[in-house]
């Protein structure tokens, strides 16, 4: 293996290239003397006709070269030695880019893992969901239509919330579950890891008694026992069959319903032309060649046609890819984050080149030495840039490890509604994401000054006492740029960040329109025999309420159907009395609530006008309704709701005249930033027995006069003494139901706030460099002023001056782009505009601070230079 | 200002050169280049110093050897001589190059007719 010698006997041909070039200039020079030249102008005579010998020799030497991967290790040994004899610019230059590589890397991780990955479902780029309006779900009647109708899914399959109780347990529980359409796990193109999906006929109602399990279900409740397959388990007091288990990795639904541990067939049975209960999420895979649009006008043709078929049904049903549906919402979050991260790395790309820059500058007799020894301009930018892509290595390997770590707390304090958030890691295309950034990061910072440094003009570097020819115009301009740039950059970050805080203010101050401290609550439910008896379901929760009351402790307590904020929303239609029957698909609707006597009071919910429900409003006395606000100004505007009248359509029919009696205020209902909807509330007992039967489970809500949830064993056993199947789920606060609604806007204000603080930070950190650095250069200038008599503070002003001056230019530049930048983020904001001026106003404050602090400093140095040093320096 | 690159006249003639020079007797870089000097009666500009590299170039092919030893003038030399593998390049890039001034000749030729 003749490479194998080369490689080893590659010291001993260098020697003797080098040798034997020496040999061949003495002779030359033997010769030269011999033909009666003086030796010295022999020597000068045989190196011009050799040419530049070291030069040649390298050369030479290349010959043995794997091309120029060795004179690449050269340049790699030569930048670490170099880097190695300035610890304190490496390690500055090294943890700034790892800040900015880190945040980048661990902001795109989060980004791969929440938008880019596909779903972990077969060509999930093929699967979309019907919704209303592209959110709401859907009725039975028009799914059953779609799917007999349609031609352009391979399949579509329907989806609907399940909570059931698990008994025969230990300690009941309600757990999270959907039942889904047998053609919902082949469309998804999953097979389970046990048993096996769901059939076709198991969509009839007596044959759906079966579950097929997470694989989270499966290792909790039978310990990942490979004998599952048959066993049986109590849902809703009946007894279901485990049919299969399905992977680790598997998760559905992917938007709603997130928790599910378990699915069951979806048998509509009776419900099966049911077109008012909108109850179903409706999945479907386009069929091979249909494109989405094809898929669209497909569908809304189909729409039209039902329209017309059954007045009053709607139209408005909205095709969505899936993946759009799963991300839609948190995408302009991330990409605002991605942003920021990414200014935060450009601010220190900028760090570095003026670290660089004013590094060149001490280095530039080294590069003058090496030109003249024959390196050409290639070569001395190469080994630069060598230099700058080792730094950047070094930070990317640092940032790595920051990214670790960033990611860790970002999972950590990610709040709920992030879908994926859990999945967040580093793969392989974070990792290709992070070697281009860094690359290009090298070349960002390094680029510049390498052009710069290399074209040094030999005579005035080499000169001794040479004063640095690239201090000219040139480098002063340059040095500003990159520190106005710097300032642009940390404008826009904190104008983003400005704008998060403004409009996390505002969301603070909204009034929930209830006092949520001491609020404690719980999802009650009851099982068996109860369940089945309206009568004894109403006198169980009854006496729930007047135990809990009873408590010490407890200053009031209230039941309602599904809780403000935390809770589900349903829909109710109504018709009002006097008023001609709305036309189809306008039907006065609103939010419909169930409530027990005490809900108000328990909640501070004040009463406007007219009175609270009473436990006087029952069974036998004539209907009433308590409205919201918003439902009364909407229906009877200018007018007095109390006394109106209404009665819900879509259930029965003839449904009972149900009298207002009170206005509340309005609460917040669904989401924080919401305006208020029109809302009713209905007393429990005065529904229809249907009615009742369809509310599966009631919220508990206690007021406390100490710590909340310190009544909650008491509460407990109290329920279990009343019916020992009864269960007791999401126990939580009201005011961590708050803090999750506002988690979202929190999570990102905390974000780029972090990213704003870190850029200021940089950027204050380049701004001080640059003034230093300005000043000792000028050390001989201002020597020279202040023994013509300038005193100290007119040095101050001048110093001064020069870097408020370029901080100026910057923030203008910044705010520029801020303007521009922050309609991208308008989605993200409540109640404060993209271009609020208080925010702008607030950001040059601050950075006129920073920035006048950052330029003191210097400043003040330069005043005390004393003349006589500065003008004996030279 | 750079001198312009002079190393080679074309791409190979220098080798080519070299070569020829080494089938008459082995020699050494400075005899090498001395030689090669007188022969083409200074028509070639050729730095002294390229000859190295391009040494170096022919040594890898393994077309040349060279061997450190003392010459007549009581200088320690390495002496280049012509391995067969080099007497066969030689061969080809000579009749090669013969085929290519022919072909350019002839075409010169024509163009002043």
């Amino acid at each position: 293996m003749s490479w194998i010698k080369r490689l080893l006997g590659r010291r001993r041909l260098y020697t003797d290239l080098s040798q034997e070039i020496r040999e061949h200039l003495s002779e030359k020079i033997e010769d030269l003397v011999a033909g009666g030249m003086s030796r010295e102008e022999a020597t000068h005579a045989a190196r011009r006709e050799f040419g530049n010998a070291a030069l040649i020799e390298e050369r030479g030497r290349e010959v043995w070269q794997w091309l120029s991967m060795e004179s690449f290790i050269a340049d790699i040994r030569y930048a670490l030695r170099m880097l190695r004899k300035n610890p304190a610019f490496t390690v500055v230059a090294i943890l700034t880019l790892a800040l900015g590589i880190g945040a980048n890397t661990a902001i795109f991780s989060v980004v791969n893992a929440v938008l880019l990955r596909p779903l972990p479902y077969q060509d999930s780029d093929r699967l979309v969901v019907v919704l209303h309006y592209g959110v709401a779900p859907v009725s039975p009647g028009n799914f059953l239509d779609w799917q007999r109708q349609n031609h352009v899914f391979t399949a579509m399959g329907a989806a609907e919330y399940w909570t059931p109780n698990l008994t025969g347990i230990d300690e009941p529980e309600r757990v999270w579950a959907l039942h889904i359409s047998s053609d919902i796990l082949p469309l998804l193109g999953v097979q389970p890891l046990l048993g096996r999906m769901f059939l076709k006929e198991e969509e009839q109602k007596g044959r759906d008694h079966e579950v097929i399990l997470s694989y989270g279900a499966w290792q909790k409740r039978f310990g990942g026992s490979a004998g599952v397959i048959g066993r049986p388990m109590t849902l809703d007091g009946e007894r279901y069959v485990v049919v299969g288990v399905m992977p680790r990795d598997f998760k559905f639904a992917p938007f709603w319903a997130t928790k599910a541990e378990l699915w069951a067939p979806l048998a509509l049975g009776d419900r099966a032309a049911d077109r008012g209960g909108n109850s179903l999420r409706i999945f479907a895979r386009l069929k091979p060649g249909i494109t989405l649009d094809q898929a669209r006008s497909e569908m809304s043709g189909i729409n039209s046609r039902l329209e017309k078929e059954y007045p009053g049904t709607s139209r408005d049903y909205v095709v969505l890819p899936l993946k759009e549906r799963v991300v839609g919402d948190i995408r302009p979050a991330l990409l605002v984050l991605l942003g920021a991260v990414c200014f935060v790395l450009l601010i220190a790309c900028a760090n570095v080149a003026h670290m660089m820059l004013a590094r060149s500058a001490v280095r530039q007799r080294e590069v003058a030495v090496r030109t003249a020894l024959g390196a050409g301009r290639g070569r001395i930018i190469r080994q630069l840039l060598t230099e700058s892509l080792l730094l950047t290595l070094a930070g990317a390997g640092a940032g790595l490890l920051l990214a670790l770590w960033g990611i860790h707390v970002l999972v950590a304090l990610s709040p709920a509604g992030i879908p994926r958030v859990q999945t967040v890691s580093i793969d392989a295309n974070v990792l290709v994401f992070m070697f281009v950034v860094s690359v290009l990061t090298g070349l960002g910072f390094g680029l510049v000054p390498a052009l710069r440094s290399s074209a040094v003009s030999l005579n005035d570097s080499l000169k001794e006492g040479g004063r640095g020819s690239i201090e000219g115009a040139r480098g002063q301009r340059l040095r500003g740029l990159l520190m106005a740039s710097e300032f642009a950059m940390a404008v826009i970050l904190l104008v983003g960040a400005g704008l998060m805080i403004r409009s996390f203010i505002a969301l603070q101050s909204i009034d929930p329109g209830f006092d949520p401290d001491h609020v404690l609550t719980l999802v009650v439910s009851v099982t068996g025999s109860q369940s089945a008896d309206a009568t004894s379901k109403a006198a169980f929760y009854g006496q729930v309420l007047e135990q809990v009351r009873a408590l010490p402790g407890v200053q009031s307590a209230g039941v309602i159907n599904h809780l403000p904020l935390a809770g589900d929303l349903w829909d109710r239609t109504f018709a009002i009395e006097g008023r001609a029957a709305p036309r189809p698909g306008e039907a006065p609707d609103a939010i419909y609530r169930v409530v027990w006597p005490g809900y108000f009071h328990a909640m501070n919910i004040p009463i406007l006008r007219g009175r609270d429900i009473a436990r006087s409003d029952g069974m036998n006395s004539p209907g009433v309704v308590v409205v919201n606000d918003a439902l009364a100004r909407q229906f009877w505007p200018g007018q007095d709701a109390i006394g109106k009248r209404f009665a819900l359509t879509g259930s029965l029919p003839n449904a009972p005249w149900l009298t207002v009696v009170g206005i509340t205020k309005d609460v917040i209902e669904k989401d924080w930033a919401h305006p208020p909807d029109p809302e009713m509330y209905l007393p429990y007992l005065q529904l229809s027995e249907a009615d009742q039967a369809f509310l599966h489970y009631l919220t508990l809500v206690v007021r406390t006069a100490g710590e909340p949830t310190s009544v909650l064993p008491e509460i407990r056993s109290q329920i279990l003494r009343l019916n020992q199947d009864a269960t007791i789920s999401q126990v939580d606060t009201m005011p961590a139901v708050i803090r999750e609604a506002t988690a979202q806007p929190r999570f990102y204000l905390l974000l780029l706030g972090a990213f704003a603080a870190i850029a200021l930070t940089l950027a204050a950190v380049g701004i001080y460099g640059v003034m230093s650095y300005s000043v000792s250069r000028r050390t001989h200038e201002i020597g020279i002023r202040m023994a013509l008599g300038a005193k100290a503070p007119d040095v101050l002003k001048l110093v001064t001056r020069q870097g408020m001056l370029l901080a100026l230019w910057g923030a203008m530049a910044g705010i520029v782009f801020a303007l521009a930048l922050a309609r991208g983020m308008s989605s993200l904001l409540y109640g404060v505009h993209s271009d609020d001026p208080l925010t702008i106003l607030g950001v040059v404050l601050v950075l006129a601070i920073v920035g006048l602090a950052a330029t003191y400093i210097p400043a003040r140095r330069a005043t005390k230079v004393d003349p006589m040093v500065a003008l004996r320096y030279e | 200002m750079k001198k312009p690159d002079r190393r080679d006249l074309f791409p190979g003639a220098l080798e080519m050169m070299i070569l020829r020079t080494l089938r008459r007797q082995p020699m050494h870089g400075y005899a090498l280049v001395q030689h090669i000097k007188r022969t083409s009666d200074d028509l070639l500009q050729i730095d002294e110093g390229s000859l190295y590299p391009a040494l170096q170039r022919l040594l890898k092919e393994e077309l040349v050897e060279a061997e450190w030893g003392i010459s007549s003038t009581n200088r320690r030399v390495r002496t280049y001589r012509l391995t067969p593998a080099g007497i066969k390049h030689l061969n080809q890039e000579v009749s090669n190059f013969e085929r290519m001034l022919e072909g350019v000749t002839r075409v010169l030729a024509r163009g002043e007719a």
